[in-house]
C-alpha cells in the first residue's frame, strides 16, 4: 500500500508505474513492437483480434508463458525471455480493485507479483472499509487459484468450445424472440454491479415477458425482505456505529459475519475508544446463539429465538411507546430491559435498536418502531444497494417450473440445486425445463444438472463493477488475464443480449461512459486508480407501517435456527482451504458444522459434544455432531449452513451435515422441532480444547471505577541489556476491541504461506496458524462472559526458546524481533517445548501442497514456504519490516510511523492491532504502551513481550461501566 | 561393607573359575535358549528397522507429538534408556573405589549394559529431530555460513554429555576386559577364537609393571567415571528444568534424576543378573549374597527417588505458584493421572517387600520387583514429560496427547535394539571378570589360612 | 633350544611362593627381573622395585588441556558470530561450564588408558614368553618369575638351579 501512495498516475511515477490493466501494457508501444517482432502475422490481424492476442499474449507472459497447461497452468515455471518495460523482478505492481460476497463489493489493494495476484488487503482509502478487510475478502484470492474450478464450457458435462455456446445461445434467442421471451426464466443471487443490472434491465427490454428470480439462501437478502414488511418498502439498513452511544440489539449480530461487519465493527471499535477513562459505547444484546455481538455486549441477556419479538414488544412498552404491552418476563428479562431502557432514554437520538436478519418480522416491527421513537439519528435508511429490486422469488420459480412454463433457465451467480430449501423439490422441477444455462465459477451440484455450464471468471480476472454496503461503487478491473478458457458474466450477458465475441471491459466502460459522460477516460483512470468512484447511495426517510402484523413460528418445540456459516457463509467458499480451516470464531472447529445446543438441554437429554444429533422439521431431519454452546437460550438449537456439499471439489466435498435439507421454505431462519440422540459421535477438529481461564488473568478488565491496572514493574534479570538498533518493533493488542472475526488470521495465512493441514492434523492439533485468537469463558456455562484474545509470537525480549535452541536456529535481530532461521532449524523443537505461549507451529509432516498443484501461485514468494522438519511461528511480517526500511533507504530516511503494518494488524476491522516503534516515543505503540489499561501476559515469567494488551472494558450494563 | 564375610564360596579353584567363565564363550552352554533369545531380540530389532524408515521417509509426524506436546516419546525413552544406563557405571565405577569385593562378579555385564543402553538412549535424540540428517550441525566445524552450535542450550550440553559418557564407557569397559580376554586366548583351542582373543587381548601377558600401571589408570578412570554419571543425568534433567514449563521448571530436577536413574538402572542389573546366573549355572560366582546386596542398593536408591517425590510435591506447595499448584493437581487428577500413580505404585508398593532379607535372596521374587520398578520409571518419564507439556501457562494452547502404532513400535524396536549386541557379548565375551574373581577367591583364601 | 636365549621362566603354584622368590632373587642380586600373574599381586611391585607409574599426572594434564579446550572453543565461537541468544549474555560462563566438565573428564580417562597401554608397550601381539610351554597358565592359575637373559648375573645353568632351590615346579629357558 505505502508502494501506491508513492506513485500516482498522472504525477511522474518514482518507482514502478501502477498498471492499471493487462490491456495498458498490452497497449505499451514497447511491448506492441517486441509483438511485432515477435509474431508478425499478429499484425494482420483485425483489431479485435488483435486486442484479444495482444490480451493473452499479456496474460501468458505476465503469467511467465504458464497459460494454457494441462493440469495447471502453473507448472512449468518459465522465466521471462525479454523482461517486459516497466516491470522490475521482485517488485509487486499494486491494483486497486474490488471482489464481491453477497453482491456487495469488498474494494481491495491487490499485491501481485510478475503478474500472479497473491495478496488482498483493504482499500484505505474507501470510504466504507478505510482499508479494513474480512476473512472472505482475505480468502479471495486462494478463490482465484481453486483447482476445482470450470476451466471450459461444458455441455451436459462434455467438453464445448465458445463457438458452440455462441452458437446455441443464437438458437435460444431465436425462441425466446417469437414470443416476447415467454419462458425465458433468470435465477440469480444478488447484485449490485450497475453493468450487470443494466444488462439485465436490457434483457427485459428485448424480452418483455421474461422474469427475474432472485435466490439468496443467506445475507443481507433477507433483512430487506424484513424492512419490506415493516416499512412498506425494500431498504437497506445503514448504522452509523460512529457517533452511536448505546446499541440495543434484539439477536442481530451487528459485529458478526455478514457484508456489514467490517462498516460496523470499525465503527463499533471507533466509538469504544472515544474515552480513555470509560468505553464511548455500550452494548446490550440479547442473543438466542453466542455471537461476536454477545461476546462484546456490556450486558447480555439469552433468550430463545421466538422469545425476541416478545422481549422487544416490553422494550417498547418501557419506553412508554402506544400499543406495545410488555408481557410476564422473568427476572433477567427485566433487569436487562430496564438497564436497556435507561441507557437508551439517556442517550436519547444517539441509542440504536436493532433486530437481526434472520430474526421474525415481529421483532422488526417494534425495533422500527423503537428507533421511530427515539428519532434514532444514527439509523439511516438507502434504497437497495443489491438487486435486482423486482425480482421474483425462488418459490415463485419452482412454481412456474412445475407448470411447464419454463422453457429456458439461466442460473448466474447462485447454487440452488444446493442451496434451495429441501421441501421445494429445486432439483425435481429443473428437469422439467428444457434448456438450462448455469453460469458459475465452478461445476457445482446445480451446474452438475444443468445442460450447459458456462464458467465465469473470478472477480480478479474480470471487468465489472459492485458497489460497497453504502452504495459507493467500484470498477473491479483485472490483476490478472483468466488463466482458462473463462468469460466475464457481462460478456455471457452481451451474447444473450445478441452481440458476438464481446470484449471483456465493453459492457462496463459502456455503463461507466453514460455516468462520467465528457471526460470519460479521465474520469476512468482515476476510478481505476482510487478503486472506487464518489458517492454513496442518497439517504430516504422511512417510517414504519402501523399496520404490519408478526406471525409466530408455527408448532411447538424447540427453536431451529439457521445461520450461515461464520467461515465458509452459505457454502460458496467450501473449496477454499484457508477458510475450511479457520476456527470458527466462538467453537474454534474447523472443517465441518456442528449442532449447537445449550448446556441445560445437553444436561437434559445427556448430550456431549460429537454426539450425533437428529434434528427433526416437520417431516424432514438432519443429522449432525452436537456442540454444547454456552450462553446459548436454553430451548434454541442452532444449525449452521454451508456444509454437506457434494460438488465443492476436492477440498470441500463431504464435510460435515447440509442443513439445506431441513430448512422449511416458507421459514427459511427459525423454525419449531426437535431434537434426538442417534447413539453414534464423531471427533471434531477444534483448535482449542479448554475454554475456561481457570482462574488465571490471561485476559485482564478494566472498569470505570478503576479505568487502569496496577502498574507491573518489569521484573529484575540477571543478564545486563543488550543495546537496540534505531527501530523496536512492538505490537499491542487491545482485547476491548477484539471481536474475535479471525480476518487476523486470514490475512497471516495469506500473507505468510501458512500451510493449510487438513481435518485430521488439526484434530491431532498441529494446525499452523501464525496468530491464534484464544476464546475464554469466565463464570457460568449457561450465562458465561466471553473473551477473545489474539496470540501471536511475543517476541520476548529474554525469549526461552532461543536458548533452548542447539543450531542458532531462532535468535533476536538488533531490532528485538524473535527470529526463526528456517533453513537452520534441525527441528528439535525445544524452543516450542520452552515456549510459554506455545505460539510456535512445527512442520510434522510435509504440509506443502502438491508440486502441480495452482495454489502454489498464491504464495508471497517473499516468505520462505518451510519443507517437512521445521519450526515457523510470527515474524512480525520481517519481509514488510525488510521492504520497507528498503524503501525508506532508497529515500535515504528513517523509518517513520506506518512504514510497517503488518497483515494481521492491516486487516483487524476494529484496530485493535497497533504495531510500530517503541523506540519512538510519539509512535501510537508507544502511546498505547503507557496507556493504563496496558499489560504483558505471563510478565511474572520476565520473558519481557514485545507483544503486549490492552485490558478489556468490563461495562457491566448496569450503567457503572 | 561385606569384606569379612565370604562373597564366594571357597571351596572352588582359581583354575577351576577360570575354566568356567572363559568356557562360556568358548565352549557356549546354553546354544538353544540362547538362539530362541537372539530371534526374538532380532524381530525386535527389525521392527525398529522398519519404523526408523518409515520415520525418515514420512517424519516425525508419524508419531503422536503435536503443539503443545511436541516431545514425547522419543525424549522420553532417551531418559529412561540413559538413565538404566547409569547403573553399570555406578556398580563398577562406585563400588570399585569402596573396595567392594562384591561387585567383581556384576560389573562386567553391568558395564556392558551400560554400553548399549546408552547406545539405545543416545540414538533417540537423532531419530526425534525433524531433520536428522542434518545433526551434524550440533557440532563445532568451520560451516559455510559461519554458524557454531548454540552453547546456551540444553540439547547442546546432552551432545556433549552423551557423547562423552559413551566413549568413557567403553573405554573403562574395554580397559577392564583386556586381562580376561588374554584369559579366553590362552583358553582357546580353536583358531578362530585364537586370532580373535589374540587381537582384541592386544598381547596382554599380565607382567607384574602392567598390572600396576593398568590398575593405576583403571581406579582413576573409574574415579572419573562417577562424576560423569552424576553430571551426564543431571544435564537430561536441565533438558526439563532450564525450560520455564510448570512441572519442568525445579531445581529438585538434577538430583532426582540422577537418584531415578540409578534407581531404574539397578532394576536392570538385578533382572539381568538373576537370568544370567540362571541360564550359565552362575550360583557359584553371582551369590544370593549378591542378590541381597543388590536388594538393599534397591530399596536405597527406591527410597531417595521417593524423596524426590515428595520434594516435588513440596516444591510446587512451597512456591505457590498458580501454574506450578495446577500442573501438581492435574498430575494426580488430570487426564494421565494413571501415569502419576501408575509410577507411584509400581515404584515404591512391590519395593517395600525387600525389607524382608527372604525376599531379596530370592531370584524370581527379586526379579518381579525390578521388573516393577523398570516399569514404573518408564511410567514416571512419561508423567514427567506429558503432564507438564499438555497443560502449561495458556489455557487457550491445553491439548493432549496419544501415542501411535509408531511411536510404540519404536520404544519396543529399540529393546531389540539393546538386546541383539548385548546376547551377542554374552555369547562371545567372559560376562564375568575372570582375573578380579580369582582375585577374590585367593583374598578369601589367605583369610582362611590366616 | 634357541641361540640366543631370553631368560629363564620359574613357575610357582601360588603368588606366596612367586613373591618369596622374588624376593631371594633380588637379594641374590638379580635385577632383571619380571613377574607373571593372572591378577595383580599386593607387593610384588614393591619387591621388585618397579618404578611407581605417571599415569595420575598425565591424567591431570589431560583433564586440564579438556578444560581450556572447551573453555577456548565456546568463547570462540560466540566471539566469531556474535548472536543475541534470548538476551543472554554473549560469554554466558555458567552455561559454558558443562561442556568443559565433560571434556576435562573425556581427555583425562582417555589421556590415562592411552598412556597405560604406551607404558606397557601395548599392543604387542606376540611376545618372546608366549613361546613358553607353561605361559599359557599365567592367566589362569600359575605365577611365573623371570630372570632376563640380559640380566649381569645371569648363567643359564646356575640361574635355574636357583630359581629350582626356590621351589619352583618348573623352569623353563625362553629364546628371544
Amino acid at each position: 500500500m505505502t508502494r501506491r501512495r508513492s506513485n500516482h498516475v498522472g504525477a511522474k511515477p518514482a518507482g514502478p508505474r501502477l498498471w492499471s490493466s493487462i490491456e495498458e501494457l498490452s497497449g505499451d508501444p514497447a511491448f506492441q513492437a517486441w509483438v511485432d517482432a515477435e509474431y508478425p502475422a499478429a499484425a494482420e490481424f483485425t483489431p479485435t483480434a488483435r486486442r484479444q492476442f495482444l490480451k493473452l499474449m499479456g496474460a501468458s507472459f505476465a503469467l511467465a508463458g504458464l497459460a494454457g497447461c494441462e493440469k495447471s497452468p502453473f507448472v512449468a515455471a518459465l522465466p521471462y525471455v525479454d523482461q517486459p518495460e516497466s516491470e522490475t523482478i521482485g517488485v509487486p505492481r499494486i491494483y486497486a480493485t474490488a471482489v464481491t460476497f453477497d453482491g456487495y463489493a469488498q474494494p481491495v489493494i491487490a499485491t501481485t507479483w510478475s503478474g500472479r495476484p497473491t495478496k488482498l488487503d483493504g482499500n484505505p482509502d474507501h470510504p466504507v472499509t478505510m482499508g479494513r478487510s474480512d476473512v472472505f475478502m482475505q480468502a479471495a484470492v486462494l478463490g482465484l487459484y481453486d483447482p476445482d474450478r470450470a476451466q471450459a464450457p461444458t455441455r451436459r458435462g462434455e467438453p464445448a468450445t465458445w463457438q458452440d455456446v455462441v452458437a446455441a445461445i443464437a438458437l435460444l434467442r431465436g425462441s425466446w424472440s417469437k414470443d416476447q421471451g415467454e419462458g425465458l426464466h433468470l435465477l440469480i443471487g444478488p447484485q449490485s454491479s450497475p453493468t450487470l443490472l443494466r444488462q439485465l434491465d436490457a434483457l427485459r427490454k428485448q424480452f418483455p415477458k421474461a422474469q427475474i428470480h432472485l435466490h439468496a439462501p443467506a445475507g443481507g437478502a433477507a433483512r430487506r425482505d424484513l424492512m419490506a414488511a415493516v416499512y412498506g418498502q425494500p431498504l437497506d439498513l445503514h448504522y452509523v456505529l460512529d457517533d452511536c452511544d448505546v446499541v440495543v440489539s434484539f439477536d442481530d449480530d451487528l459485529l458478526g459475519p455478514g457484508a456489514n461487519q467490517v462498516r460496523n465493527a470499525r465503527g463499533w471499535a471507533a466509538s469504544r475508544r472515544r474515552s480513555s477513562r470509560q468505553p464511548g459505547i455500550r452494548l446490550y444484546a440479547a442473543e438466542s446463539v453466542p455471537a461476536a455481538t454477545g461476546a462484546m455486549a456490556g450486558a447480555r441477556l439469552m433468550a430463545d429465538a421466538s422469545r425476541m419479538a416478545v422481549l422487544a414488544e416490553a422494550f417498547a412498552a418501557k419506553l412508554g411507546i402506544s400499543g406495545a404491552a410488555s408481557g410476564d418476563l422473568t427476572p433477567a428479562e427485566q433487569g436487562w430491559i430496564e438497564d436497556a431502557a435507561k441507557a437508551s432514554n439517556a442517550a436519547k437520538s444517539r441509542a440504536l435498536v436493532t433486530s437481526g436478519s434472520y430474526g421474525d418480522v415481529g421483532t422488526a416491527i417494534w425495533v422500527a418502531r423503537i428507533n421511530d421513537a427515539l428519532k434514532s439519528a444514527v439509523l439511516k435508511f438507502s434504497q437497495p444497494v443489491t438487486g435486482p429490486s423486482d425480482a421474483a422469488s425462488l418459490g415463485d420459480l419452482v412454481a412456474d417450473m412445475r407448470a411447464g412454463k419454463v422453457q429456458t433457465l439461466v442460473i448466474l451467480d447462485c447454487n440452488p440445486a444446493y442451496t434451495a430449501p429441501a421441501g421445494l423439490g429445486f432439483t425435481d422441477a429443473l428437469k422439467q425445463v428444457r434448456s438450462t444455462l448455469h453460469l458459475g465459477l465452478q461445476r457445482d451440484e446445480t451446474g452438475e444438472l444443468c445442460e450447459w455450464q458456462l464458467p465465469l471468471t473470478h472477480a480478479l480476472e474480470s471487468w465489472s463493477d459492485a458497489r460497497a454496503v453504502d452504495g459507493t461503487a467500484s470498477i473491479i478491473q483485472p490483476t490478472i488475464a483468466p488463466f482458462y478458457d473463462v468469460r466475464s458474466v457481462h460478456q455471457i450477458m452481451a451474447m444473450l443480449l445478441g452481440e458476438i465475441d464481446p470484449a471483456a471491459d465493453a459492457a462496463v466502460r459502456q455503463t461507466w461512459r453514460a455516468s462520467f459522460g465528457g471526460d470519460f477516460d479521465a474520469r476512468w483512470q482515476q476510478a481505476l486508480y482510487d478503486g472506487f468512484v464518489e458517492g454513496a447511495l442518497p439517504e430516504v426517510s422511512a417510517t414504519p407501517s402501523g399496520n404490519a402484523k408478526s406471525e409466530k413460528p408455527a408448532g411447538k418445540g424447540l427453536d431451529i435456527v439457521f445461520r450461515p456459516d461464520p467461515t465458509i457463509w452459505d457454502g460458496q467458499f467450501s473449496n477454499v482451504g484457508w477458510l475450511q480451516e479457520l476456527p470458527k470464531p466462538l467453537t474454534t472447529l474447523t472443517w465441518g458444522n456442528v449442532v449447537t445446543v445449550s448446556p441445560a438441554l445437553a444436561k437434559r437429554l445427556t448430550i456431549a459434544n460429537g454426539d450425533n444429533l437428529e434434528v427433526m422439521i416437520g417431516d424432514r431431519s438432519v443429522v449432525g455432531p452436537a456442540w454444547i454452546m454456552p450462553g446459548q437460550a436454553e430451548n434454541t438449537v442452532s444449525l449452521s449452513l454451508g456444509y454437506g456439499r457434494k460438488r465443492a471439489g476436492r477440498v470441500g466435498d463431504g464435510l460435515g451435515y447440509d442443513a439445506y435439507g431441513v430448512r422449511p421454505a416458507d421459514q427459511p431462519w427459525i423454525a419449531k422441532g426437535s431434537l434426538r440422540k442417534t447413539g453414534t459421535n464423531e471427533t471434531l477438529a477444534v483448535t482449542q480444547l479448554h475454554h475456561r481461564m481457570e482462574g488465571f488473568d490471561l485476559v485482564r478488565e478494566v472498569t470505570a471505577a478503576h479505568p487502569s491496572l496496577a502498574k507491573q514493574e518489569t521484573p529484575p534479570s540477571l543478564y545486563p541489556p543488550w543495546p537496540s538498533a534505531k527501530n523496536a518493533w512492538g505490537m499491542v493488542i487491545d482485547l476491548d476491541s477484539c471481536i474475535g472475526c479471525n480476518a487476523c488470521v486470514a490475512a497471516c495465512t495469506a500473507e505468510n504461506n501458512v500451510p493449510v493441514v487438513g481435518k485430521d492434523q488439526v484434530i491431532v492439533g498441529r494446525e499452523m496458524h501464525w496468530i491464534r485468537i484464544a476464546r475464554y469463558y469466565e463464570g457460568e456455562a449457561d450465562a458465561p462472559r466471553s473473551f477473545f484474545q489474539p496470540v501471536p509470537c511475543m517476541h520476548c525480549e529474554q525469549a526461552p526458546c532461543e536458548m533452548g535452541c542447539p543450531v542458532h536456529a531462532t535468535e533476536h535481530n538488533s531490532e528485538g524481533v524473535n527470529q526463526m532461521v528456517y533453513n537452520r532449524c534441525i527441528g528439535t523443537r525445544t524452543c516450542s517445548s520452552y515456549c510459554p505461549y506455545k505460539v510456535r507451529r512445527f512442520n510434522f509432516l510435509d504440509y506443502r501442497a502438491p508440486p502441480q498443484s495452482p495454489v502454489h501461485a498464491a504464495d508471497n514468494p517473499d516468505v520462505t514456504v518451510r519443507s517437512r522438519g521445521v519450526m515457523e511461528k510470527c515474524t512480525y511480517c520481517t519481509q514488510r519490516i525488510e521492504s520497507a526500511h528498503a524503501a525508506a533507504d532508497k529515500e535515504n530516511r528513517g523509518l517513520r510511523e506506518g512504514d510497517v503494518v503488518t497483515a494481521c494488524q492491516a486487516a483487524c476491522p476494529t484496530r485493535a492491532i497497533t504495531f510500530g516503534d517503541i523506540n519512538d516515543p510519539d509512535s501510537e505503540v508507544s502511546r498505547l504502551r503507557r496507556d493504563g489499561r496496558h499489560y504483558a501476559l505471563l510478565e511474572e515469567l520476565g520473558t519481557r513481550p514485545r507483544t503486549t494488551y490492552l485490558a478489556r472494558w468490563r461495562d457491566g450494563g448496569g450503567g457503572e461501566g | 561393607m561385606t569384606d569379612q564375610s565370604d562373597i564366594l564360596p571357597v571351596n572352588q579353584s582359581m583354575g577351576g573359575v577360570s575354566d568356567q567363565l572363559t568356557g562360556i564363550p568358548l565352549h557356549f552352554p546354553a546354544e538353544r535358549r540362547w538362539l530362541i533369545a537372539m530371534l526374538f531380540a532380532s524381530l525386535l530389532l527389525l521392527m525398529f528397522m522398519v519404523s526408523v524408515v518409515e520415520l525418515f521417509t514420512r517424519g516425525v509426524g508419524i508419531w503422536g507429538i503435536n503443539i503443545p506436546v511436541n516431545w514425547a516419546f522419543a525424549i522420553h525413552n532417551y531418559v529412561w534408556w540413559l538413565g538404566i544406563g547409569h547403573a553399570g557405571t555406578l556398580i563398577s565405577a562406585l563400588l570399585l573405589l569402596t573396595q567392594s569385593e562384591w561387585r567383581n562378579s556384576l560389573n562386567r555385564f553391568a558395564e556392558t549394559m551400560t554400553l548399549f543402553a546408552v547406545i539405545c538412549a543416545g540414538i533417540y535424540p537423532v531419530l526425534h529431530l525433524g531433520r536428522p540428517w542434518y545433526l551434524y550441525w550440533m557440532f563445532p566445524y568451520p560451516a559455510t555460513m559461519n554458524v557454531w552450535p548454540q552453547f546456551r542450550s540444553p540439547l547442546e550440553w546432552d551432545i556433549w554429555a552423551v557423547l562423552t559418557y559413551l566413549t568413557v564407557s567403553f573405554a573403562f569397559w574395554y580397559t577392564g576386559l583386556i586381562p580376561d580376554l588374554a584369559a579366553a586366548r590362552d583358553r582357546a583351542t580353536k583358531r578362530g577364537w585364537q586370532i580373535f582373543f589374540g587381537i582384541t587381548s592386544l598381547g596382554w601377558r599380565g607382567s607384574a609393571a602392567h598390572w600396576l600401571r593398568w590398575s593405576q589408570a583403571y581406579r582413576l578412570t573409574a574415579g572419573l567415571a562417577v562424576p560423569l554419571v552424576v553430571s551426564v543425568h543431571s544435564e537430561v534433567s536441565l533438558l526439563f528444568a532450564a525450560g520455564q514449563i510448570p512441572g519442568w521448571h525445579s531445581t529438585i530436577f538434577p538430583p532426582y534424576f540422577v537418584m531415578g536413574a540409578a534407581f531404574s538402572g539397578f532394576a536392570v542389573v538385578s533382572i539381568i543378573a538373576i537370568s544370567l546366573r540362571s541360564w550359565f549355572g552362575l550360583k557359584n560366582l553371582v551369590t544370593d549374597d549378591h542378590l541381597d546386596l543388590l536388594g538393599m542398593v534397591l530399596i536405597a536408591t527406591g527410597l531417595m527417588t521417593a524423596y524426590g517425590y515428595v520434594f516435588e510435591i513440596f516444591d510446587a506447595l512451597y512456591s505457590g505458584d498458580a501454574h506450578e499448584l495446577q500442573t501438581l493437581a492435574d498430575r494426580m487428577t488430570g487426564a494421565y493421572a494413571w501415569t502419576y500413580w501408575g509410577a507411584i505404585v509400581f515404584n515404591f508398593i512391590p519395593l517395600q517387600a525387600l525389607w524382608w532379607r527372604i525376599v531379596r535372596r530370592t531370584g524370581w521374587m527379586l526379579m518381579l520387583i525390578s521388573i516393577s520398578v523398570v516399569i514404573g520409571m518408564w511410567l514416571e518419564r512419561y508423567m514427567i514429560l506429558v503432564t507438564s507439556l499438555y497443560r502449561d501457562f495458556l489455557v487457550s494452547s491445553w491439548s493432549h496427547f496419544t501415542p501411535t502404532f509408531w511411536d510404540w513400535s519404536t520404544y519396543f524396536g529399540t529393546i531389540g535394539l539393546f538386546l541383539v549386541p548385548f546376547l551377542l557379548a554374552i555369547r562371545f565375551i567372559p560376562m564375568i571378570s575372570i582375573f578380579e574373581t580369582e582375585e577374590l577367591l585367593h583374598e578369601e583364601k589367605e583369610e582362611e589360612h590366616g | 633350544m634357541a641361540e640366543r636365549a631370553y631368560g629363564l621362566l620359574a613357575e610357582f603354584e601360588s603368588p606366596e611362593a612367586l613373591t618369596a622368590a622374588a624376593k631371594k632373587a633380588r637379594e641374590a642380586g638379580y635385577r632383571r627381573l619380571d613377574a607373571f600373574t593372572p591378577f595383580p599381586i599386593e607387593g610384588l611391585a614393591r619387591t621388585l622395585r618397579l618404578p611407581r607409574p605417571k599415569i595420575s599426572w598425565v591424567g591431570l594434564i589431560g583433564g586440564c588441556s579438556g578444560c581450556g579446550f572447551a573453555f577456548l572453543m565456546q568463547c570462540f565461537t560466540n566471539y566469531d558470530f556474535p548472536l543475541n541468544v534470548g538476551g543472554r549474555p554473549l560469554y554466558a560462563f555458567s552455561a559454558f561450564a558443562v561442556v568443559m566438565f565433560e571434556l576435562t573428564i573425556l581427555f583425562s580417562a582417555l589421556s590415562m588408558i592411552v598412556a597405560m597401554l604406551w607404558q606397557n608397550g601395548l599392543p604387542r601381539l606376540n611376545y618372546p614368553l608366549f613361546a613358553a610351554e607353561q605361559f599359557h597358565r599365567a592367566s589362569k592359575d600359575r605365577f611365573f618369575l623371570c630372570v632376563g637373559a640380559d640380566d649381569g648375573k645371569f648363567d643359564k645353568d646356575r640361574t635355574s638351579g636357583f630359581l629350582q632351590e626356590l621351589g619352583a615346579s618348573s623352569v623353563e629357558s625362553v629364546g628371544r
